[in-house]
């Protein structure tokens, strides 16, 4: 009997249910396009109703005063960008000035007395030569350069950066900056996110969530690459002072130089607009896009809590995993410049095979191998090809050996061991192009790859730089030959 | 080394050789993706929507409509209709074609893909409106029924697609026909677009010129043989009556949702004045759309102009005791009472 009373509420419920669904069915044509409009709609219309009922507000309190004035200043015609350029200048200057003596003392530790300390412990310990040169001479000096080039810009800029970020500044810069965005189909606030790419690419690629549009997001990424980022700085100060500083006379070289380092820096930029422009136009023509921009209150802004956060969260992330990805390139730059098949080392085979390419693009096979292996960090580049070049033209007197990496206190005396290797003025331009345009750090390609969860924006984030570098650098590599040789 | 003059020649070449391959739309690559989006399966698909179509409409389908739109040849097209009937999929009769209960279900289904995907173009992607039909086209004949069922549940399961047709349910309902061309509206008579016929391209991009999209307020002016004057949210607009046959409307009832002058917007705020919100255009969709209602832009809100950028645009509005900046192109389309 229970049964059968089960069956019989089955059926009712059965057949009210279809005759609520058809019912629901012929509706669902009559509450039209716009449903959830309304809906959001109602749900304001009724907090509204609930808040006027419930909370009372101070009579007629506007913004402060302060807030005002400032903003009337910070967004205004004449003051707003130069007051931006002499702030960013003043980080740069204090990045630049302050990291010196800290990076020279890290250096001096890690690497002029850590590592001979620690060779002659392994060598005490009676650990064979191979075992030494990988994990002292290869894991431990590359360690010790990025640490040492890496840490003190990172721990000076970061911190200003969110300083400025916690006072409320940055916002209204991307607020100034979005009209030139915009024009370029990106986000005003990839402004942000492109600067603090010039401390860190991996750091400003995390830096673009800030950006809520996922078209304009995914630009960010993917140009973020074109800002020169510390590890290339040093690069392209050295190679500047080398080969264009000495065009001028010494009173003028310093500011040669500072102008060939600028202009590449400023060509990034450039890059940055154009390849968003390009992308936005195409392979991104067809994602979301929206824009708003919220301008917070000012706020003093919390100094120690600043200094903890933008340490651990950006800083020590970024340099931890430049370690982790730094210390495998350190032992392959070892074991490839010590393993001989013949009798040339591994390197040497390879400079040899890539010299026809490296010469047709301007640059060397040093340089290409180089690149290659330094994948993981772009601080290990110019120890690299200082190695290298002595090794595959027999300098005697010069470094410490195969697949030891080092670097030299005076420009003059890199300047004659590159010269030996058969650099030219040619090759230094090359270089400071390439630098600034070839695939990202590795460090850089992991966030891009975990920011976007896609393996097909990751690549393309990778292969346009390099492909633009290798044939802006073929281009200038032809036409140089052609008016200068 | 290679000659540097001999070596930018041949990088001259192999640019221009890769650009005839691969420039988007006009490509050899790109045509050749067109070519293979499948000659048969694609035929049989769009003879059945056009099919159904005319049938919707009332119209007559004969072999050459069908000719006629699918861009085949007369003989071609009746070697097709001989195919869907022995397929099952229709019959002939002394005036033309008709779908067989079949046929029927299999075209609802393609139309649902359709304008499910013109509708998930116009709410969650960039892609400009003239471009939603023809990536519709592709869309339908590759979608799997699992595949488009998910896609509904992803963006809420709509009803209309973003020119105004109703997307049939996946058990094949379709409301009937309603509303009438704007050519109907008398003098002085107000209505609002229902559906903007999205073929042919050339008329449809036109009336997206225009500013015209589903959802507007239309008030007709008046009319001659050679051209329509109607007020579309309030502002004059004058159209061939041959473009206007792309319109539907339906009439409005309601006194107080007239309306008679052109509506101002948000872009015409100046800095410190203060307005209530209207509306938001219609023609403001997606992501966009969200999130200026997330934003608590609704109608009744009130909305300061703060400040202007250092370089003109945007501007920040106080809006719900949070300051906004939004660029121009966007505050034009939020419509304000100062």
């Amino acid at each position: 009997m229970k049964k059968g009373l089960k069956k019989e509420q089955s059926t009712t419920t059965a057949s009210s249910k279809e005759s609520i669904l058809s019912s629901a069915n012929t509706l669902r044509w009559e509450i039209g396009e716009h449903v959830h409009d309304s809906l959001i709609e109602s749900i304001y219309a009724d907090a509204n109703q609930i808040a006027s009922r419930a909370v009372t507000l101070p009579a007629g309190k506007p913004r402060f005063d302060f807030d005002k004035k400032l903003d009337t200043l910070i967004t205004s015609r004449w003051f707003g960008f130069p007051l931006m350029f002499l702030l960013l200048a003043f980080v740069f200057w204090l990045t630049v000035e302050g990291a010196n003596i800290p990076s020279a003392l890290i250096a001096s530790l890690l690497v002029d007395t850590i590592h001979p300390w620690l060779r002659s412990v392994f060598v005490l310990i009676g650990s064979p030569w191979w075992l030494t040169g990988v994990l002292v001479d290869g894991v431990w000096l590359a360690m010790a350069w990025v640490i040492s080039v890496m840490l003190p810009p990172m721990a000076i800029f970061f911190p200003l950066f969110t300083l400025l970020e916690d006072f409320g500044y940055l916002p209204r810069g991307a607020f100034n900056m979005d009209s030139l965005f915009r024009r370029a189909g990106a986000h005003g606030k990839q402004s942000l996110s492109m600067t603090m790419g010039f401390g860190c690419n991996a750091a400003g690629v995390v830096a673009t969530r800030i950006i809520d549009s996922p078209r304009e997001r995914l630009i960010a990424i993917i140009t973020n690459n074109f800002s020169l980022c510390n590890g290339r700085w040093p690069t392209q100060i050295l190679i500047a002072s080398i080969f264009f500083g000495t065009l001028a006379p010494p009173a003028l070289a310093g500011f040669i130089t500072a102008g060939a380092v600028v202009g590449v820096a400023t060509l990034g930029i450039f890059f940055t607009l154009v390849v968003s422009w390009g992308l936005s136009r195409t392979l991104l023509k067809g994602e979301a896009s929206s824009f708003s921009l919220e301008l917070p209150p000012y706020r003093p802004p919390q100094l120690w809590q600043t200094l903890y956060t933008s340490l651990i969260d950006r800083t020590a992330i970024v340099l931890w995993r430049a370690i982790v990805f730094a210390a495998p390139a350190g032992a392959v730059i070892w074991l490839v410049s010590n393993i001989h098949i013949g009798t040339m080392s591994i390197a040497e085979h390879f400079i040899n095979l890539s010299n026809p390419f490296g010469i047709l693009l301007g640059l060397n096979g040093v340089i290409i191998i180089a690149y290659i292996i330094a994948i993981p960090a772009n601080e290990i580049v110019i120890p690299t090809v200082l190695m290298m070049t002595v090794l595959s033209t027999k300098l005697s007197g010069i470094g410490s050996g195969a697949g030891v990496m080092f670097e030299l206190n005076e420009a003059t005396a890199v300047a004659d061991v590159l010269r030996a290797g058969g650099w030219t003025m040619l090759t230094g331009l090359n270089l400071m192009l390439f630098s600034l345009l070839h695939n990202p750090c590795s460090t850089t390609i992991y966030t891009i790859y975990k920011e976007t969860k896609s393996v097909k924006w990751t690549a393309l984030a990778t292969i346009i730089p390099t492909i633009m570098g290798i044939v802006i650098c073929f281009l200038v590599a032809q036409i140089y030959r052609l008016l200068f040789v | 080394m290679i000659d540097p003059g001999k070596a930018l020649i041949l990088f001259g070449i192999t640019a221009a050789v890769l650009t005839v391959l691969f420039i988007p739309k006009y490509g050899l690559f790109a045509q050749w993706k067109r070519a293979r989006h499948g000659m048969n399966r694609a035929l049989v698909e769009d003879a059945l929507k056009h099919i159904y179509d005319y049938e919707y409409k009332n119209i007559n389908c004969t072999t050459e409509s069908i000719a006629g739109v699918l861009l085949i040849s007369t003989d071609e097209s009746a070697e097709l209709l001989t195919r869907l009937s022995a397929m099952g999929l229709l019959i002939t009769n002394d005036n033309g074609v008709k779908l067989t209960a079949d046929g029927n279900s299999y075209a609802l289904r393609i139309i649902r893909v359709h304008r499910l995907w013109e509708r998930y173009l116009a709410d969650e992607t960039s892609v400009p409106p003239t471009e939603w039909h023809s990536s519709a086209e592709l869309a339908e004949h590759t979608l799997s029924p699992a595949e488009t069922e998910t896609l509904a549940a992803q963006i809420g399961n709509p009803n209309f697609d973003p020119h105004g047709d109703p997307i049939p349910t996946p058990t094949g309902e379709m409301p009937p026909r309603k509303g009438h061309s704007l050519l109907s509206l008398k003098s002085g008579e107000f209505a609002i677009i229902t559906h903007i016929e999205d073929e042919p391209e050339a008329v449809f991009a036109q009336l997206i010129a225009q500013g015209l999209y589903v959802g507007m307020q239309v008030r007709m002016i008046d009319r001659s043989n050679e051209r329509v004057r109607f007020a579309a949210d309030g502002e004059e607009i004058v159209l061939a009556p041959l473009l206007t046959n792309n319109l539907t409307v339906a009439p409005i009832t309601e006194e107080e949702q007239r309306i008679t002058a052109p509506l101002d917007s948000l872009a015409s705020l100046k800095i410190g004045e203060e307005a209530h919100v209207l509306s938001i255009s219609k023609a403001m969709r997606g992501q966009q759309r969200r999130r200026l209602m997330d934003l608590g832009v609704v109608p009744g809100t009130t909305i300061r102009a703060e400040m202007k950028s250092a370089s003109g645009d945007p501007t920040a509005y106080a809006i719900r005791g949070a300051t906004v900046a939004l660029r121009r192109q966007h505050a034009a389309m939020i419509f304000i009472r100062k």
